[in-house]
């Protein structure tokens, strides 16, 4: 019974701590309805599409391959990052460039986003830099699977 | 205009006032929950860019749930199946017809009391109704022909039937203070002063009686601390085969209950629709003063105290809802009939003794 | 014999041995270039240096004969740094290609690199430019800045193919490999030079830029393109899930085999092989039903269909108008299970053979007889005697043809006319042409590289293939098709149904045909 009262106590005080962050954030969101006291929020929510966070800078986001100065992919076809993606989302055909100095070079390349985990292996993996991760998009969602699927246009852009 | 005009108006009112206020429950659920979480809530459903907090989720949900595809599994008995979501609610909605709202108003020489259904049984009548709302359950999960839901809907059936005897043996005490059953008489009894001051309202007379009938009711209800018979995380509950109009019917019934219980709490133990010294001709305070106010002002005042109260304890039951964490089965067992029911008993005896002096 | 100690452990070796043979028997790997155990021994790529108890300075263990009581350290700090300095000249000039290098992942350079480099490099200079795709020959093309000049492609061609395409030229660091009078390096093993260069110098354009090497899974298997029966590595890619068409055979290396190949194979085995497994596969069951009539059928459906011909012939008692058109195509264990059925169960006395044409012989390796199991099926009791078109169309109610060789040989469309006559034509093939049009069934069939069982080579000599390529479509071995039809028609249920692949058909092999019996 005693055991039962200690319970109770504990009960009560779970309710108080609820109760308090109800009152206090339900006094500033009043507050802030009426403009008064507006640098303290009520809550902490970022309304997203309106109010976007700073991504971090090593966040990772939509691939892009780089470019040489001349507009060609950078990328030489190495399929290192086929090997090392996880999803196996990564398809590359290697072609032969006439530049010796290139030699080799994708002819298609094509990420799967329906597959990708944003792992970011692929740019760990690359050796010439020619992938990166960092072109802040994130609100990549398609009403199509094909639209998911990057090739080479959309991924030099 | 005759009774039966009086009485279809009032089952109208009554029905409409129960099903808004149901209906808002989920908006304050959603919001109630966001706020002392230091989030926002539903904000986002507006009518041509007007938000107003949200307000307009609830139908844009009520849209949604009305639209979804009605699926029936194949494996299930499809007219139970259909018929347990509505059994559920209509069983709840029939309480409500048993609650005073206010005193009896006279209007144009007729006497008409803001109940529907006055019955001498009235207490007994809502209990009934609340333990026949098992029969939903039990149905839904069997009808499902799903082990999970048929889980769900034991665990269900096992935890009312349960509570359902801490709850009337935790009301007795309360029927021996106002002898009485009919729920008007109760709500009349309270608003008598003790020691000439203290409103002689239900939880001041059995301060025990208030706490396991508060535990015992919201267990009633099915919801977090005692939500064993849904258990999202573990068996997803009895409702794991339904889907829109009909999952949508589960959830109002929850919300529904919560009201009831809230009204049940009022009328019993907070003095329904009663306004401390508030007689029927105005305010007598017990330091002498008063203030003489209109009958029909009255009337708006004991309604409005009725639906605070009200909104009170929806407001309260929800904050317990996402304040604790969901009762482990032995647990709730444990409580129920180790706790619950032997502190009723003892009350009943308490009072009883008091009584007998 | 001589007891030499080579990292203080004794070991004794023929007299005249090399040190770097003696150490290999030994189990202990000494780096090298330009040592291979085909050719003379050259000492120019300096890695295999050794420290010898008595001698002033390292000496190269590829050259050095061993004398009794020599005491040989492999591993001494001498030794590595030695190694580590030999090391680091060659990847002074050696480009950082590695990317795109095919031969990254089994490349020597890249292993000794892990072993002893591991060295930031000193050098200030940049690294000389020099040409990076010149094409000397017809599949093959040298890169010079990979080269790290250890002449065995000179030396293959010297020593083995006697031909002397490439040579070494200039001096110093302007060295470099290349032809005489640009002629390109047109031998017909032309291809062991890809092998045999340590480095990704040498590039064959058939797999050039196509995969990467640590994707392939090598299986041991038997080249099926003529009846030497060279021994073969098959690199296949087991694919990629979601994409169609990515699992095929990529190349095939030669596996050493001193006793039939040595080392090597020829470019008939090693370009056809590829095209082999991959070019007009016949991946579906179809029922040409009548003329523009196709269907696909089950394997079950077709199984059902043709054992209901067989079986209509069998209670007529004219078992005899089944004929068989066969190839030398077939494993030891599908002709051995043809003749179990067709010849002894059903008394099919009307057999014969369509084979690809004989090419010429080339003197070393590759063979007149262009198809890998003649003798196989001479020793399993079958005359090899080409189809006669006349007794067929006169003979045949059901015509059972496996491999495609029919058409396109020598009678060109006379079996037309031939198979015209006859009703029901099936066609066991793993390949498409025109013959499969002229069927009535086309049963797909695995190809050498799908397919577990045994050749027998012309010299006798009985070998494992082993089923390496995941079979794509409908194909099934024939060895199961052979079975399922044997079920199919009730034709001795004990001794079929006890067989249940490739295994236990050889094990009945040889249990009946001495030949097969005696060796493995």
């Amino acid at each position: 019974m005693l055991k039962a009262f200690g319970y109770f106590v504990e009960l009560l005080r779970g309710i108080w701590i609820t109760t308090r962050h109800f009152n206090v954030n339900m006094w500033f969101h009043t507050l802030n309805l009426f403009g008064i006291k507006t640098k303290r929020k009520g809550a902490v929510t970022i309304q997203y599409p309106e109010q976007k966070k700073d991504l971090a800078s090593r966040h990772r986001s939509l691939h892009r391959l780089m470019k040489r100065d001349d507009g060609k992919p950078r990328c030489v076809a190495c399929l290192l990052c086929v090997t090392v993606c996880p999803s196996e989302c990564i398809v590359i055909e290697a072609a032969e460039d006439p530049d010796p100095e290139i030699q080799k070079y994708p002819s298609t390349f094509v990420i799967d986003l329906n597959r990708c985990c944003f792992c970011g292996f692929c740019v760990e993996a690359c050796p010439e830099d020619a992938l990166r991760m960092d072109t802040a998009k994130i609100d990549l969602a398609q009403t199509s699977h094909d639209a998911l699927i990057f090739g080479l246009d959309k991924l030099l852009k | 205009m005759t009774d039966l005009g009086i009485v279809l108006i009032k089952i109208i009112l009554a029905l409409v006032w129960f099903l808004v206020l149901t209906l808002y429950l989920t908006w304050a659920e959603r919001k109630e929950s966001a706020v002392l979480q230091d989030r926002i809530g539903a904000n986002r459903a507006s009518i041509f860019g007007l938000r107003l907090f949200g307000l307009f989720q609830p139908f844009a949900d009520a849209i949604k749930m009305i639209f979804k595809e009605d699926f029936v599994p194949a494996f299930s008995r499809k007219f139970l199946h259909t018929l347990a979501p509505f059994l559920s609610f209509f069983f709840v909605a029939i309480t409500i017809s048993a609650i005073p709202f206010g005193d009896d108003i006279r209007v144009a020489g007729k006497t008409i009391s803001l109940q529907i259904f006055d019955a001498d049984i009235g207490l007994l009548f809502v209990l009934a109704m609340l333990s026949l709302g098992i029969y939903g359950i039990l149905l839904s999960g069997w009808a499902s022909n799903n082990r999970f839901a048929l889980l769900g809907s034991v665990r269900g059936a096992a935890q009312l039937i349960s509570y359902e005897v801490a709850l009337g043996l935790s009301l007795v005490g309360l029927i021996m203070v106002y002898p009485s059953l009919r729920l008007s008489d109760i709500v009349r009894a309270q608003g008598s002063l003790l020691f000439g001051f203290l409103p002689a309202w239900g939880v001041f007379l059995q301060p025990v009686g208030f706490i396991l009938f508060l535990f015992a009711a919201i267990a009633e209800t099915k919801r977090v601390p005692f939500d064993l018979p849904e258990g999202e995380s573990e068996i997803i509950g009895f409702f794991t085969e339904y889907g829109g109009l009909k999952w949508g019917l589960f959830m109002m019934t929850d919300f529904m209950e919560i009201l009831i219980v809230s009204t049940l709490l009022t009328t019993l133990f907070f003095g329904g629709w009663q306004v401390p010294w508030l007689g029927a001709g105005g305010f007598q305070f017990p330091w002498g003063g008063t203030w003489h106010l209109a009958p029909w002002l009255v009337t708006v005042f004991q309604v409005a105290a009725f639906n605070l109260k009200v909104f009170f304890f929806c407001w309260f039951q929800i904050l317990i809802r996402w304040t604790f964490p969901r009762l482990r089965y032995d647990q709730l067992m444990d409580l129920g009939w180790k706790l619950l029911v032997p502190l009723s008993l003892l009350n009943i005896l308490g009072t009883a003794i008091v009584m007998s002096f | 014999m001589v007891k030499i100690f080579l990292d203080g452990g004794p070991v004794e070796v023929v007299e005249g041995t090399t040190v770097f043979k003696a150490a290999q028997r030994a189990g202990i790997a000494i780096p090298h270039f330009c040592y291979h155990p085909a050719f003379v021994p050259e000492g120019s790529c300096r890695l295999c240096l050794v420290e010898i108890e008595g001698s002033p300075k390292l000496e190269l263990s590829c050259s050095m004969v061993v004398r009794e009581g020599m005491k040989v350290s492999t591993q001494s700090p001498a030794v590595r740094e030695a190694r580590r300095a030999v090391l680091e000249f060659i990847l002074a000039e050696h480009p950082l290609d590695c990317p795109i290098c095919d031969k990254a992942g089994e490349c020597k350079l890249q292993d000794y690199y892990q072993d002893y480099g591991l060295t930031e490099s000193v050098f200030r200079e940049f690294k000389e430019k020099r040409e990076k795709k010149v094409r000397i020959g017809d599949q093959l093309i040298l890169d010079r800045e990979r080269c790290v000049l250890c002449t065995r492609c000179v030396r293959f061609l010297a020593e083995i193919t006697k031909t002397h395409e490439l040579g070494l030229f200039e001096r110093g660091i302007h060295s470099e490999i290349g032809g005489y009078e640009n002629e390109p390096v047109r031998n017909g093993y032309s291809g062991n030079l890809v092998d045999l260069c340590p480095v990704g110098a040498i590039t064959d354009t058939e797999f050039r830029f196509k995969t990467r090497s640590w994707f392939l899974t090598k299986g041991e298997s038997i080249c099926p393109l003529c009846s030497r029966g060279c021994n073969i590595f098959i690199d296949y890619h087991p694919g990629f899930p979601r994409v169609a068409g990515s699992a095929k055979v990529y190349r095939i290396r030669p596996r050493t085999n001193e006793a039939v190949n040595g080392p090597w194979i020829c470019d008939h085995g090693r370009y056809g092989y590829v095209d082999l497994q991959r070019k007009n596969r016949c991946e579906k069951l179809i029922w040409n039903k009548g003329p523009g009539s196709t269907t696909e059928l089950s394997w079950d459906k077709a199984l059902i269909v043709i054992g209901e011909k067989i079986k209509a012939l069998r209670e007529n008692g004219k078992t005899g108008r089944i004929s068989l058109i066969l190839t030398t195509w077939l494993t030891n264990e599908e002709l051995f299970l043809i003749k179990k059925i067709f010849k002894d169960g059903l008394g099919v006395r009307n057999v014969s053979f369509a084979d690809p044409a004989p090419g010429t012989e080339d003197g070393f390796l590759l063979r007149a007889d262009r198809t890998p199991n003649r003798r196989g099926a001479r020793e399993m009791g079958f005359e090899v005697k080409p189809v006669d078109l006349d007794v067929l169309a006169r003979d045949s109610d059901i015509l059972f043809i496996f491999g495609s060789s029919l058409a396109g040989g020598s009678n060109d469309g006379a079996w037309k006319a031939a198979l015209e006559k006859v009703s029901v034509k099936i066609l066991v093939t793993a390949h498409l042409n025109e013959l499969a049009s002229a069927a009535d069934f086309v049963l797909p069939a695995s190809s050498v590289a799908e397919k577990s069982g045994t050749l027998t080579n012309a010299d006798g000599r009985i070998q494992r293939i082993a089923a390496i390529a995941r079979a794509c479509g409908d194909i099934r071995p024939e060895v199961q098709i052979l079975l399922d039809l044997a079920r199919e028609i009730h034709l001795d249920d004990a001794y079929f149904g006890a067989l249940t692949g490739p295994e236990e058909v050889h094990r009945e092999l040889a249990k009946d045909i001495p030949f097969f019996g005696a060796r493995p």
